[in-house]
This record gives structure tokens, sequence and C-alpha cells, in this order.
């Protein structure tokens, strides 16, 4: 990781790109703008029907197989407490890599890739976005956007996705 | 020279362990047939090679002691002493100690020098003995007795140029052979030197014609020169002098070739290390030496850390080939198909219908090769015994007969190393408790010597290992005694003899009267069954009180694919392994009993098992929820029955395993996933898991 970092930067600075932050994919959820750290990011593809995993949370949506590897499938929405939407063509799943392990999400629609300079970065408040705070990085300001930035690892290492839970009768 | 050595450090390394078999079955044996000379020469070969081979890499502890094991090896060789027990012991606590040795080399700790020496000292000592004639105590090798069959001998050397780069030393070469007698050397052969700016000193261009008198035998003499004689010129003529042959200045790029890749051992290493000294040889065929040194010290260099030790399989060339025909055949396919393709007509459907048959033969054709490479034979699992009980019998003081068969059968390298251990396990089990002392038998009325049988076979698609023996049997009374005692059964309980037999496997349990160096302690029948299970295997007993015990292993051929049955609940696929199902009925009205608290059951002719509906345990919408209508599939794990009620089923298919902890979690009831025939994930059921599921379901519905 910390390899690719620092190609990244270096990419950038031949770019004549110069940025004291990182780049983020950012996508939407209802009205909201989230953002991912874009090396993070593997691939994004269009949603395709997954496997029900028995006896997971309801945010878990299945796993599909991606090119022979199994990928478990994290419904956003329902992760935040958002209500469910019917799935349209903007509908994708962004495939993450979290601590070695893959993983898809679903998410309403991908919209850009930002440049965010750290100091554009403040902390993230706590109350007023629609999702708990503790999944965040930070809120990032992009122009006039307002992006809320994902804490990937403990967005997804929390307790349903690595540990056995205790299956209720 | 800087020379990476280490990647040929790894195939010395895998060598020996191939050579220290090789003389430890010989050693086994010799003590059947003493007077073997064939069998003498194998052993022999194999410790010379050892010998060698970790002299070039400069192990000298490994090759000193080695030379005094050969130098004994040698003089049973000539007949000059004969194999006794006493000389097979010696010979075996040595390979014992140098298998030790060898570690040391791997590893790089010190050796037990006290061992080493004291070892050496009786080898010396029996050495002498044996001759006990002309030799003196000391380092001086033996003087050759000048028999009347004297041979003079001529011989003209040419060594491969890249002999300094294996680290060898052509003079190590000539000293071997004034071991062996009188040598001299006749002439230098320089032709293949050149000049002084174009030298290069990493190279050897040197030759050399030499005389021998002595009373070994050609091949003896060949023997000498057997790690470099494949790309060596060596004449050996037994009369007065001729002159030395030049040789032809050979390309460079094809002694390379010869020396790196078409050469059997080479080609070996080069396909376990593929990646590593494989490619770039391969890549470079036609560079320098020095470039390639450069290349692996450049590998070296960026991969310092990694020092940690990879697997290997060596595999037979026969099976590479073919599986390289296959591809070829697959590609031929592959361009038919697109051809077909790309300018494809309604009308052409039959063929292309043939075609993607052929296809599919194909690749199921390749499937079952690649997956063959993994394939070893079991006798390299085998092995160990012979030596093992030959150990055991002379502890126990019984005597034992060890038959081996089925060594030939072939399964998952990965399977066959982990059923070492429970198979050491159940041998031992079957020498200390199984086979009564030979007193006991002549009063039973058997013939003193015990048998131990270990046989491997395939039985559809599982492997089945049996260790039989021809012992006391299980003894009933006391296994239940020692249950009820120990707490793990109740007097009242009713068992079968399989449940009875089955006690044995229980953590702790023993019967055996006396605790003693080989088994005993209680441990060890219960790491057998877990690690067999662990493999998704089963293990179970036969055994007849007076007439033996037989244990029967069953295991899947390879731990990758397992034969399973698709099932359908409402909209879900579920691939059950085929080798837990014992049967699938559609039971009748009367059949099925529920009851309070304990949820159902159903009566398979006359046996009462538990029902468990899938949709329940994993929360799904079924189809159908009235079990005579539905299918109940009657699975077996560990004994235990149980009754799975599905919708549908769908079919039989093989399917590769996938995990499911590689990107998320193991999930309860399921033992992995993986990918049907449309693309989509299926989930394999876990009957163990199952099981536990409703038991749980139940205890807090009590």
């Amino acid at each position: 990781m910390a390899d690719q970092e620092s190609t990244n930067k270096e990419l950038n600075h031949q770019m004549g790109i110069s940025t004291d932050g990182s780049q983020f994919l950012t996508f939407q959820l209802g009205e909201e703008l989230y953002g991912v750290d874009i090396l993070r990011v593997q691939e994004i593809k269009g949603y395709t029907a997954v496997t029900r995993i028995p006896n997971t949370p309801s945010h878990i949506k299945g796993v599909l197989n991606l090119r022979g590897t199994i990928v478990p499938i994290v419904e956003l929405r329902t992760k935040f407490g958002m209500p469910t939407i019917e799935y349209t063509m903007f509908t994708v799943i962004v495939v993450v890599v979290v601590k070695e392990k893959i993983m898809g999400l679903v998410v309403d629609a991908v919209s850009d890739v930002l440049d965010i300079d750290k100091k554009d970065i403040q902390p993230a408040p706590q109350f007023g976005a629609q999702v708990d705070v503790s999944f965040l990085n930070g809120i990032g300001k992009a122009g006039d956007k307002l992006v809320a930035l994902l804490d990937m690892d403990r967005l997804l290492t929390d307790g349903d996705m690595t540990e056995s839970e205790k299956i209720a009768a | 020279m800087s020379t990476d050595l280490s990647h040929f450090k790894d195939a010395f390394f895998e060598e020996s362990q191939e050579h220290l078999t090789t003389i430890e079955e010989g050693l086994l044996q010799l003590e059947q047939r003493p007077g073997d000379i064939d069998l003498l020469n194998r052993i022999f070969r194999g410790a010379h090679s050892i010998k060698g081979n970790s002299g070039m890499f400069g192990f000298t502890a490994v090759s000193q002691f080695t030379h005094k094991m050969e130098s004994v090896l040698d003089q049973l060789r000539s007949s000059q002493m004969v194999v006794t027990v006493e000389v097979t012991d010696l010979l075996l606590q040595s390979l014992d100690c140098l298998k030790t040795l060898i570690d040391c080399a791997k590893s790089g700790e010190a050796p037990n020098d006290e061992l080493v020496s004291g070892l050496g000292g009786r080898l010396e000592a029996c050495q002498n003995g044996g001759t006990a004639t002309n030799t003196v105590a000391g380092a001086a090798p033996p003087i050759p007795p000048r028999a009347t069959s004297e041979h003079h001998y001529t011989l003209t050397w040419v060594p491969p140029q890249y002999l300094f780069q294996r680290g060898l030393d052509p003079t190590q070469f000539i000293k071997e052979l004034g071991e062996l007698g009188r040598v001299k050397i006749v002439s230098l052969d320089t032709s293949r030197l050149p000049k002084l700016k174009e030298l290069d000193p990493e190279q050897c261009y040197l030759g050399w014609a030499l005389e021998l008198d002595t009373v070994k035998d050609v091949t003896v003499i060949e023997a000498v020169f057997d790690f470099v004689r494949e790309d060596s010129t060596l004449t050996i003529v037994d009369q007065p002098p001729a002159v030395a042959s030049s040789n032809d200045q050979k390309p460079l790029g094809e002694i390379l070739v010869e020396s790196g890749v078409v050469s059997q051992t080479e080609l070996n290493q080069a396909l376990s290390q593929q990646k590593r000294v494989g490619e770039i040889l391969v890549e470079q065929k036609a560079a320098t030496p020095e470039q390639i040194s450069e290349a692996l010290k450049k590998q070296s260099d960026n991969a310092p850390a990694k020092k940690t030790e990879t697997p290997s399989i060596r595999v037979d060339t026969v099976k590479i080939d073919r599986l390289i025909n296959l591809v070829g055949e697959l590609v031929i396919t592959q361009s038919m198909l697109s051809d077909l393709g790309s300018r494809f007509e309604m009308s052409q459907l039959p063929v292309l219908l043939e075609r993607v048959a052929q296809l599919e033969r194909n690749t199921r054709e390749i499937q079952e090769r690649v997956m063959g490479i993994r394939m070893v034979p079991i006798g390299n699992a085998f092995s160990r015994f012979p030596r093992l009980v030959r150990d055991l019998s002379g502890k126990a003081g019984k005597k034992i007969h060890l038959i081996l068969s089925g060594e030939e059968t072939e399964l998952d390298k990965t399977v066959i190393e982990s059923i070492g251990d429970p198979l050491t396990h159940l041998v031992r089990n079957s020498a200390d408790h199984g086979l009564e002392t030979p007193a006991e038998r002549v009063a039973a009325g058997k013939p003193e010597q015990g048998i131990i049988r270990l046989n491997a076979f395939h039985e559809g698609g599982n492997i089945c290992i049996t260790v039989e023996d021809d012992g006391r049997g299980l003894n009933r009374e006391k296994i239940l005694a020692k249950g009820v005692k120990q707490g793990l059964i109740a007097e009242s309980d009713k068992l079968s003899d399989e449940q009875i037999w089955m006690l044995i496997f229980k953590p702790g349990f023993s019967t055996a009267d006396k605790v003693t160096d080989v088994s005993g302690r209680g441990v060890g029948m219960d790491v057998v069954k877990r690690n067999i299970e662990g493999l998704g295997g089963t293990v179970s007993i036969k055994t007849t009180a007076g007439k033996g015990t037989t244990f029967t292993l069953k295991l899947p051929l390879t731990l990758a694919i397992i034969e399973g049955m698709t099932v359908r609940v409402g909209k879900d696929t579920y691939i059950v392994p085929l080798l837990s199902i014992l049967e699938s009925i559609q039971p009748k009205r009367e059949m099925i009993k529920t009851i309070v608290g304990k949820g159902e059951l159903v009566n398979v002719r006359g046996t009462y098992l538990p029902l468990m509906r899938l949709y329940d345990v994993f929360r799904l919408e079924p189809e159908l929820s009235d079990p005579t209508k539905a299918i109940l599939l009657i699975l077996e794990t560990e004994g235990e029955r149980v009754a799975v009620m599905v919708d549908e089923i769908l079919g039989q298919q093989q399917v590769v395993i996938k995990s499911m902890e590689q990107n998320f979690r193991k999930i309860e009831g399921v033992a992995g996933a993986t990918i049907l025939g449309d693309g989509t994930v299926g989930f394999i059921l876990d009957v163990r898991g199952l099981l536990n599921i409703s038991r749980n379901g139940t205890a807090q519905a009590a």
C-alpha cells in the first residue's frame, strides 16, 4: 500500500498535479455524496444478481463470482440504515480491497474522482449526516461539493464481516 | 565467485531426502536379502551421491560422515564383510545421524558432535574389524590389496566448463581416484584453453589424461565422476595409454542448455522453481554464465528476506508432456470455435454443438491431468513404516512382519503429507496393542510372527487405506469399563459395537495396562480421527476378538474438487457432498413424528432420524413445506445421521471448492462455495455444521 501511495504521489507530481491529500472515488447514496480512497478501489462493475448467504445480516447482500473469486457484496444503503430502492441502470458495485480482502459495495451511482487536499478535509461532525459517523474519516470539500469520506477499514471489518456470529434459533 | 548457490542447495536437500529414503529402504531389504549386490549398489550409489553433493556445497561434516558409511558399505559390497544385524543397526543409526547432519546443514545449526564422532568411530571400527588385515588406524585411505586382477586403466577426462560454478574442484575427483588405487597424471589437455584476454577465470578449460592401477571395476571408476558425467568427456580404457582426445569447443549456449535445461536434474529443478532459476535460464539461453549468475544475484538481492521454504513437487515429465499435448488440442479447438463464431449461420448449429462438446472433453481432461500433477503415489508415505516396524518390534520384543501393498495408488500431495502422522499412530497402535507377544501368540495357536498389513486402494471417488493386524482384537468389555470409568458413557447406555469401538478415538482414552514408550498414553487416536476428518475423511474399525483389527481410513482423492449433488430450496441452489449422502427418500405421512421440544423425527426402516428442514436452518423461502411432497436426503457424518429436507434434487456434478473465508468469513453449515454452471455462486453444505445448528436450535427451543 505504502509503495502504491508513493508511486501515486510521484505520478501526480510528474503530471503537474500538486496534491497534499489524495484522490477519492465518489458515489451517490440517495442525495448524499460519499468518497472512498481511490487506492482502495479495485474496479467498478454493473450490478448483477448475487447469491444470498444464509444467516447473515440484511446488509450483506450475498456473494458474487468475480472471475473465479468469491466476493461478498454489501448493500451500503442497508448498512447505513437508509431505505432500499429499486436498482436502476446506474446501480453499480464498487469493488474495494480492505485488509487484503475483496468486497463489493452496492451504491446508487458513481460520480467522479476528486482530488481533495488535506486542508479541505474536516473531522466528521457528530450530527447531520444520515450515517453513523464512526464509519467516517471526515468531510471533504471539493469545490461546492461536500463529500463524506468513508473509513473502509472500520466500515468493513466490524463484526459481521469477519467474526462468526451466533446463530439464533 | 559470487554465484548464488542457494537454489542448487535447495535441490541438494531435496535430492538428499530421496537418497536417504533409498538408503533406508535398501538397508531394510538388505536384512532379508544379504547377498543382493544390486541392492548394495543402490545403497552405495545413494550414499555416494550424498557424499559428493555435500562436498560440493561445503558441508564437510556431512560428506566426511557419509564417507565413513560408504567405506563400510563398500566392504559389504566387495564381500569383505557380511551383513549382520549389528552392521545393519549401525548403518541405520548412522543414517539417522546423517539425516540430522543434513537437517543441521539446512538450518545452519551446529550438529551434535559427540554423537557424530561416536558413530563415526564405530563405523571406522566396524570397517577395520571387517577387513581385519592391513588397515592402519587413522585417516589414511585404505591401501588396496594387490590382487591378481589388478587393472591398468587409462582415463581421459575433460570436465564441463561450468565445473567451477557448481563449486566442484577437479583435483577432488583425481584425489578420489587416488583412493581407488595408484593414480598418475600423464598429461594435461590444454587444447580448450583460450587466449589470455579471452580467458574467463570462472570457467574450467583443462582436461586430464590419467593412469590408474586398481583392482576395482570400471563402474566404480565411473561412479567417481557421477556428478559431472553427463557433460564431461570421459573415456576409460583398460589398456596402455592412448592419446588424449581433444574436444571441440561447444557453443556456450549449447552447454548452458545441456546443463541448465535438458538434463534431468536441472529440468526438475527448473520445474520446481519455475519462476526462479528456470525462467531466467530459459530466457537467457544464449547468455554468458556471468550474465546468468548476475541475474541470480540480482534476484537474490531483490528478495533478500525471502528465505521461507516453498513446497515443491517433482512431476513425471510424461505427465507434463501429456498436459502440453492437451493444451495444444485446446488451443486448436478454441481457434476452430472462434473461426466458426466469426461467420456463424444457423445452419451450422450442429457443428457448433459438436465443437463445444469437444471443448468440454478437452477441458475435463485437462482438469483431470492438472489435478494429476498433484497426485503422488502413496508409497512415499508408506516408505517410513518398514523402519518404524523394525524399531517397534525390537522395543516391544515382538516379531512383526509388515506387508505393504497398493503403494502405487496415487493421491493428492497435501493429503499424503497429512496422513503420515495418523498412519504412524495406527501402525504403532497395532504393533503395541494389537499384536500379542510371541508367547501369547503361540499359546493362542497362532504363528509366532505377527502380521501388520498396510494397504491402499481406490474405491469410488475415495481412497481407502487399511491398517490391519492379526492380533488380539479390541476388547469390548475393557473398552466399555474404561469408558464408564472415564465418564465417557453411562453404564446404562446401550451401545452398538461400532459406537463402542469409536470410544477409542475419544481424547485421553487408553486401555493399555501399562504405558510404554510407544503408546498407551491415550494421546494419539483422537488426533488420528481429528486429522483424518480434517481432510474430509472417515475412520472405521472392524475387529474380531482373537483374530485381529482393521482400521480403514477413507479419504477424498483431492481436497480441491468434490463430487456433489445439487439441490434446490426455493430459488436457491445448494451442493451436498456426495460422500455424505446415504440415500434420498420421499417420506410417507406416517413416517414423520413430531416430538415436543425436540423437533421432528423421520422413521427410516425402523431408525428414527432427526428431520431438518433446510429452509428453517438457513431461513429461506421454500417452495414446499410438506415433507411428504419434498425430498429428504439422509446424510451421515461421523456416524451420525440426519434427514435434510429440500425441494428438489437437480443433479450431480463435480464442483471446485472455493474458500468463503478468503474474502468473508466462515458460515455455519456451509463448507465452502463453488461456481455453478450459470456462473452464479452456490454453497456447499457442511453436514457437521448443519447438525450443530440444529442441535443449538433445538436446545434453545427446549
